[in-house]
């Protein structure tokens, strides 16, 4: 089963963004960024009508349409524009509209993760080292670049070596993917919810039940055995029965008990990868190191000031 | 997919759209988004010539990987798309932090942003 009307389609669309981003990579003479950036999106609507046409009610969301427009467009624009400090801005927008394409796949964690760590962090980073590493503009010259921002190197070959490798893995995904559908189940969250018990202690209470109560073990994720120590009079719409002091009942959960979507991604992180977790911290503590000695600035001491600070420090020693 | 975003804005997680299966289709339009971005950082790696870009668009490729993962942990309904792109972004902070020093420390040598003032590293 092929996932797209006509593959031939899918190609064409492909071929008309390469000539897009041909046409559009800044270089000596013309460079119509316009002119480049319509057929680019032409190519890609053609692209994505190609697979919207087999789709039929299966199709995304106008929203993914939307964050896909933007997050390519910007893409487009970060390795087109010529100057280094609007390329960053608009890989700002890219990250936005990805973080908008994961809150479509219920990633609501991830997404904002992606905004604080990559737009918030990453991308300042690099701002500040590309105002720190360009000449500044000369007064006379305000306009004035360094060659290496206004002409790119080799953008025919480059453009047809990244389409070729996006129509292979395309073409590759649109006739082998539908060979073997996986078998899939609904995630199941009630073992989680039995590892849980402050968790549903808390929406429990927060539903009435009174404060000291103890939830003892979560049966399934239905119900729970609740100790209560100082007795329930059942005036709560949740349990409407009184229980005597000490005494343990199975009481149902309240209506609309979820797991949350960054509570699951904790589970999966801390329970399912822990030697990756210390892994990425060695690595970043790694990557800290490397980043202040590489920075650090080299300087030159020639012999007879490296005796003299010797024997200086001999004295203080002494 | 359609009664997938009503959902979302009344506040349901995972755990509740879990029924809601996402078709090959609908993971099919999400891959080509994410190969199209790993695309063009190819692209922009190979075409542009200053550094500091060329480091940006590894990033970009970056994110076409990760958009991928989200997807195909949300076709198969785990989580471990998920934690992989948190280890992404932690590899993704790291690089950067490096090729940032990296690149201040070319740039003090040669007062330039160019890729090809490196040539001669090709041997």
């Amino acid at each position: 089963m092929s996932l797209v009307a006509n593959p031939f389609v899918l190609y064409l669309g492909i071929a008309l963004g390469a000539i897009g981003v041909v046409v559009a990579m800044p270089r000596r003479g013309l460079s119509p960024q316009v002119i480049g950036a319509l057929v680019a999106a032409a190519g890609l609507g053609l692209a994505l009508l190609s697979m919207g046409i087999k789709a039929g009610e299966n199709a995304p969301s106008l929203y993914f349409y939307v964050f896909a427009l933007i997050a390519l467009g910007a893409s487009l624009r970060v390795i087109t524009h010529p100057r280094p400090v609007y390329a960053a801005l608009y890989f700002i927008l890219t990250i936005l509209a990805s973080a908008g394409l994961y809150l479509i796949l219920a990633a609501e964690f991830l997404a904002f993760a992606l905004i604080i760590i990559y737009a918030g962090a990453i991308l300042i980073t690099y701002l500040f080292v590309i105002m720190l590493a360009t000449e500044s503009p000369s007064a006379e010259e305000p306009e004035a670049q360094g060659a290496y921002d206004r002409y790119s190197r080799e953008p025919i070959a480059s453009a047809v070596a990244g389409f070729a490798l996006l129509a292979a893995i395309v073409g590759l995904i649109a006739t082998g993917l539908g060979t073997a559908p996986p078998e899939r189940r609904p995630m199941d969250t009630s073992s989680l919810i039995e590892r849980m018990p402050r968790k549903v202690e808390r929406s429990l209470v927060e539903a009435g039940l009174p404060a000291n109560i103890r939830v003892e073990r979560v049966l399934d994720d239905m119900t729970a055995q609740v100790a209560f120590p100082r007795g329930y009079e059942g005036d709560a719409l949740i349990f409407p029965r009184p229980v005597e002091a000490g005494q343990t009942v199975n009481v149902p959960l309240p209506e609309g008990f979820t797991i949350d979507n960054i509570e699951l991604v904790g589970w999966q992180l801390v329970g399912g990868h822990p030697l990756g977790l210390e892994l990425a911290g060695i690595i970043l503590l790694m990557a800290l190191l490397g980043a202040v000695v590489l920075s650090r600035k080299q300087i030159q001491i020639d012999d007879d000031r490296k005796i003299e600070a010797a024997a200086t420090m001999r004295g203080g020693a002494a | 997919m359609t009664e997938l975003l009503p959902m979302l804005t009344t506040g349901a997680t995972l755990a509740q759209i879990g029924d809601v299966f996402m078709h090959e289709v609908t993971l099919f339009h999400y891959l080509f988004v994410s190969a199209a971005m790993f695309a063009l950082g190819v692209i922009g790696f190979l075409s542009r010539r200053n550094i500091i870009i060329m480091f940006l668009c590894t990033e970009m490729m970056f994110q076409g990987a990760g958009l991928a993962m989200i997807a195909f942990g949300r076709y198969h309904m785990n989580l471990t798309g998920d934690v992989f792109v948190i280890f992404i972004l932690t590899i993704a902070a790291a690089e950067s932090a490096l090729a940032l020093a990296l690149v201040v420390l070319l740039y003090r040598r040669r007062e330039t942003l160019d890729a090809s003032a490196w040539a001669e590293l090709r041997g």
